[in-house]
């Protein structure tokens, strides 16, 4: 069996069941906890409304605040959406997405996807360098902060590689393909176990302060 | 509040911590007091915001300690690493990988935390704003604090008032003789103040900082609840609900609800005060598990709302002097009060001109959840507190308005050390001596 | 004059080429080994000198594909003028005799030239019976053994040859493998393909004639000069493919349009074969061009490369279902973790407080 083949078949095989069983398990982990109803009355109705509107508004903090965050803020945004564009409009990428939903959508021509696969990669390395070095990021930082970073960045460092044709090595396309595939395996079978699983967690996460805030009566 | 009182009161804070008891548990005692808080307080809610944290940093930017003095420990969700470990490795879902993976805490961990959460965190909220995972921290450190509590590791002083009310049954000197002894006098002075009353539609009560500092804002309640004929009564019990420790939080709480049970009232009002207003208007009827039967508003709440519906009506200040207005952190961020003040401020006459952080973004005065009471913690606070002066200067204000005793006092500290000139007022007491006749 | 002992310009005079088409054909040489015109009159030297080699051709477990793509040309070409040069002194296909008499012209041949002949084989080894394929009573693995050792080098014609093929296709039922997994101490060249280009085949021999050696092989023992570059790199569809025009279904309007087929299956990105340069039937035409996608012929179990159609991008994820099943699972060990905290919790609220 090639890499290929390997990497294509039996890798990502178990990589999905993996991921799907790790994320499911965390979900229902946390979400069948002790949550005790709030008997407090709210000031103004509509807490469901004040959930949904926090997960749009937590995307846009008030300006006082803002301002101290801007770098961060749009350098976060930049690279999460290069990275889902350069995934979700690469036209070689549509008919992994049809197995799973039987129809896809139209794409960019490979040269732009690049160029956001290129930006998105330059993002994540200037965070991460700014994680190593900014004081407040050196006390919170852990070690799944590294994996998750290195994670997120294999599969665009090897679908750039891939793209390229890159021979470094004497390394073959089909190789770079495999490694390609084996990165998206690695970040599946990570992903229930880091943060990562902010990818579900951020919108209930956010409705629960939406509904919190708006029993207060407060902007979420 | 003159400057005697002023000065008596400050350094009577300064030798709170000699009166400390000593501590004799063992560390592994404290450890496991300290679990049993968590496990007991950790609920669904806190669990999702404690799996969602990105470690991205954005809270510092939020945190008047972390802005004010550039430190990284005060990184907000830093201060709960002990209780997210907790989390992670014994209530999560995945605690039998973390228990492989990370490491258990220890008694020297929690007492390293003491500072973090108690001298450099009120407990303002303003962090629970930022998070863009919208990660509520403040109560997490709320729970914090009542584990290090029961591991007797809460600062001296916390502890030395705690001491005071089990054994004098006293807040910081005060107690019912000298509530009833402060009602007497103002009725004296011609102000009614009834005590105790058996049947009251308004209960009211004073805090400590009030009979000390700030008697004027008793009075001046009562001005007003007396001008609107209110059926009202204050409460002759002292009323600290700062309460770091589980029990002594609920006893607290459950105490002032039955009293107020059972005079009848239909509305709580709070006095200008932090921490009580959240307490009793949020977090009571969890604590009592059951929906409370009357309404709590803090005094700034009633007042706006009286000048609303046209029953109060107030003689506007000469002059229109130019003011800004101090969100308490408890009333606004925490409480959802913003308008009724500024209600208030309007028909007051005053030229209310907002500060850049206002409203739900307030700066918190620097020394809220009992943080004032920490002495090590006086040049944190003052740090703190010169971003509150910078942005009030820049409003080009004479004076500073807030309905908060707690934020009054810090402010007036802070502006003795800082030579501040900008004048401190309170909401209340611009009110009862403007109401019109 | 025996053919054995003729060189092959004199096999090429005798079938009536002029030295003009001479050497136009070590022109030709030159070009498809990637030689530079200066070797060409090395090659016609050489040529001139090189006795026709003996060629044993053994048939396994095969189609006859191989030989019929080599042969399948109805003018002269370089293929035909190849036979011109060698002894093929066994080839079932094309020889007159047949029986014993093939058997003992074969036996004779290769004593005649033991030790130097070249040993071709079509078709894969079964080892799970030896009854499974045989030649004259005797099985493919004992023929190819015995012929192996008397080889100077041996050319493995065809994917089945060179890696098993079809019959190793998964279940295998007859343990079909390669020339390359019995023989292991002589130089073999893999010439892969299903069938494979005849250049391919006539570059290795023409090499083998000219230079008396084997040309520079690639990691699976492929001639690096046919097989050294993906049909991807060099389809005439690329630019479809890089501005992101695909034909989504055998016929509709992007395939009318000649766009790139990777949706509909193409497997040219990791094939390595000269299809899309030198292409088939005398440069006519190759499956991509005639708007089928590649499937990879020439790759090792390319028959369980997860299917023609299915596109390189597409993985093994076992289907709703089995995700159905991990995320029951999954369900199962979260909702034991939080009741036994929520249990926990529970407990501990019962505790008297401390504080």
């Amino acid at each position: 069996m090639s890499l290929l083949d390997f990497a294509r078949g039996p890798a990502f095989h178990v990589a999905i069941l993996i991921f799907v069983f790790g994320v499911v398990w965390r979900l229902v982990g946390v979400f069948l906890l002790r949550r005790n109803r709030d008997l407090s009355p709210a000031r103004a109705g509509h807490l469901l409304e004040g959930g949904m509107r926090a997960i749009l508004m937590r995307s846009l903090p008030p300006h006082e605040l803002e301002k101290h965050i801007v770098f961060q803020h749009a350098s976060g945004y930049g690279w999460h959406i290069a990275y889902f564009a350069a995934f979700l409009l690469f036209g070689p990428h549509m008919p992994f997405i049809r197995q799973f939903l039987g129809f896809t959508w139209p794409t960019l021509p490979n040269t732009w996807c690049l160029a956001l696969a290129a930006i998105a990669l330059a993002l994540l390395i200037v965070l991460l360098l700014r994680r190593i070095v900014n004081p407040v990021l050196k006390r919170i930082t852990s070690v799944d902060d590294y994996i998750s970073s290195v994670v997120t960045m294999l599969p665009l460092i090897t679908g750039i590689a891939a793209n390229a044709h890159v021979q470094l090595f004497g390394v073959r396309y089909e190789e770079l393909l495999a490694l390609h595939v084996l990165s998206v395996c690695a970040l599946l079978i990570w992903f229930p176990f880091g943060k990562l699983m902010h990818l579900f967690l951020a919108f209930p996460a956010r409705f629960q302060a939406g509904v919190l805030l708006q029993r207060k009566g407060v902007e979420a | 509040m003159n400057a005697t009182t002023f000065e008596t009161f400050r350094t009577e804070l300064a030798g709170l911590a000699g009166r400390a008891p000593r501590s004799t548990l063992t560390d592994a005692e404290r450890v496991a007091r300290a679990k049993a808080v968590i496990r007991r307080r950790v609920d669904g809610r806190n669990a999702a915001y404690l799996e969602t944290c990105l470690h991205c940093g954005m809270c510092a930017e939020a945190c008047h300690f972390y802005v004010g003095t550039g430190e990284a420990k005060y990184t907000p969700i830093y201060k709960v690493a002990p209780l997210r470990r907790v989390y992670r490795r014994e209530i999560g879902p995945m605690r039998w990988w973390y228990r492989l993976v990370t490491r258990d805490i220890s008694a020297a961990e929690l007492e390293a935390f003491q500072e973090l959460v108690f001298d450099s965190c009120t407990e303002c909220g303003r962090c629970d704003l930022m998070c863009p995972m919208g990660i509520q921290i403040s109560p997490m450190i709320g729970i914090m604090r009542q584990a290090l509590t029961a591991a007797e590791l809460a600062p001296a002083e916390y502890r030395a008032v705690k001491a005071e009310q089990t054994t004098a049954k006293k807040d910081l000197g005060i107690g019912p003789a000298e509530i009833a002894a402060l009602a007497a006098r103002l009725t004296a002075e011609g102000v009614k103040v009834p005590v105790d009353a058996a049947k009251a539609d308004i209960v009211y009560f004073a805090t400590s900082l009030d009979v000390r500092l700030f008697p004027e804002s008793v009075k001046d309640a009562a001005r007003i609840f007396n001008r609107l004929g209110a059926s009202w009564t204050l409460l002759g019990r002292s009323a600290e609900l700062l309460g770091t420790g589980e029990s002594n939080t609920e006893v607290n709480v459950t105490g002032i609800v039955a009293e107020a049970e059972q005079r009848g009232a239909k509305i709580l009002i709070l006095p200008q005060c932090g921490h009580a207003y959240p307490r009793m208007r949020f977090e009571a009827a969890n604590i009592l598990a059951r929906e409370l039967p009357f309404e709590v508003l803090t005094i700034a709440e009633y007042i706006g709302r009286q000048l609303k519906n046209g029953k109060l009506k107030l003689k506007p200040i000469a002059g229109r002097p130019k003011v800004t207005y101090h969100d308490p952190c408890k009333q606004g961020r925490h409480g959802g009060v913003f308008e009724e003040p500024r209600e208030a401020i309007k028909s007051l006459g005053l030229d209310l001109v907002e500060m850049e952080s206002h409203g739900r973004t307030c700066y918190c005065c620097g020394g809220g959840g009992g943080q004032f009471l920490i002495d090590r913690a006086q040049r944190l606070r003052q740090r703190t507190f010169e971003i509150k002066m910078h942005e009030a200067d820049a409003t080009g204000a004479k004076s500073l308005v807030t309905s908060c005793n707690s934020c009054r006092y810090n402010f007036l500290a802070g502006a003795a050390q800082a030579s501040w000139h900008t004048e401190v007022q309170s909401l209340v007491e611009l009110v009862g001596r403007q109401l019109a006749d | 004059m025996d053919r054995m002992n003729q060189s092959v310009a004199e096999a090429l005079a005798a079938r009536g080429v002029s030295r003009r088409g001479f050497m136009k054909f070590c022109a030709t040489t030159a070009s498809l080994m990637a030689l530079p015109p200066t070797l060409i009159p090395t090659i016609a030297a050489a040529l001139e000198k090189a006795k026709r080699p003996s060629v044993i051709w053994l048939p396994f477990q095969e189609c006859t594909g191989c030989t019929e793509s080599l042969t399948r040309s109805n003018a002269p070409s370089i293929e035909s003028l190849i036979f011109e040069s060698i002894s093929l002194d066994y080839q079932e296909t094309l020889q007159a005799a047949a029986g014993f008499a093939a058997e003992e012209a074969r036996n004779a041949a290769m004593e005649a030239n033991w030790g130097q002949y070249l040993l071709a084989i079509d078709g894969s080894i079964p080892l799970g019976n030896p009854g499974y394929s045989t030649i004259g009573g005797v099985s493919n693995l004992d023929m190819l053994k015995h012929a192996a050792e008397g080889a100077k080098a041996i050319v493995a014609i065809g994917t089945c040859a060179a890696f098993g093929g079809l019959p190793n296709a998964h279940p295998n039922p007859t343990g079909a493998v390669a020339v390359s997994d019995i023989v292991k101490n002589k130089p073999i060249i893999n010439i892969s393909g299903c069938p494979p280009l005849p250049v391919a085949i006539t570059g290795v021999l023409m090499q083998f004639l000219v230079f008396g050696q084997l040309p520079e092989l690639d990691a699976l023992g492929r001639p690096k000069v046919f097989f050294g570059q993906t049909i991807h790199d060099r389809c005439y569809r690329r630019p479809f493919y890089e501005r992101g025009q695909f034909a989504e279904s055998f016929d509709d309007e992007g395939a009318k349009h000649g766009w790139c087929l990777f949706k509909l299956g193409c497997k040219g990105p990791t094939t390595y074969n000269a299809c899309a340069t030198v292409k088939w039937n005398m440069a006519t035409s190759f499956p991509i061009e005639a708007g089928h996608g590649c499937i990879g012929c020439s790759q090792p179990h390319f028959w369980d490369a997860g299917g023609f159609y299915e596109p390189l991008s597409t993985t093994r994820w076992g289907g709703w279902k089995q995700l159905g099943i991990a995320a029951a699972a999954g369900a199962a060990v979260g909702a034991a973790a939080a009741l036994a905290t929520r249990a926990g919790t529970g407990a501990a609220k019962k505790e008297e407080k401390t504080s």
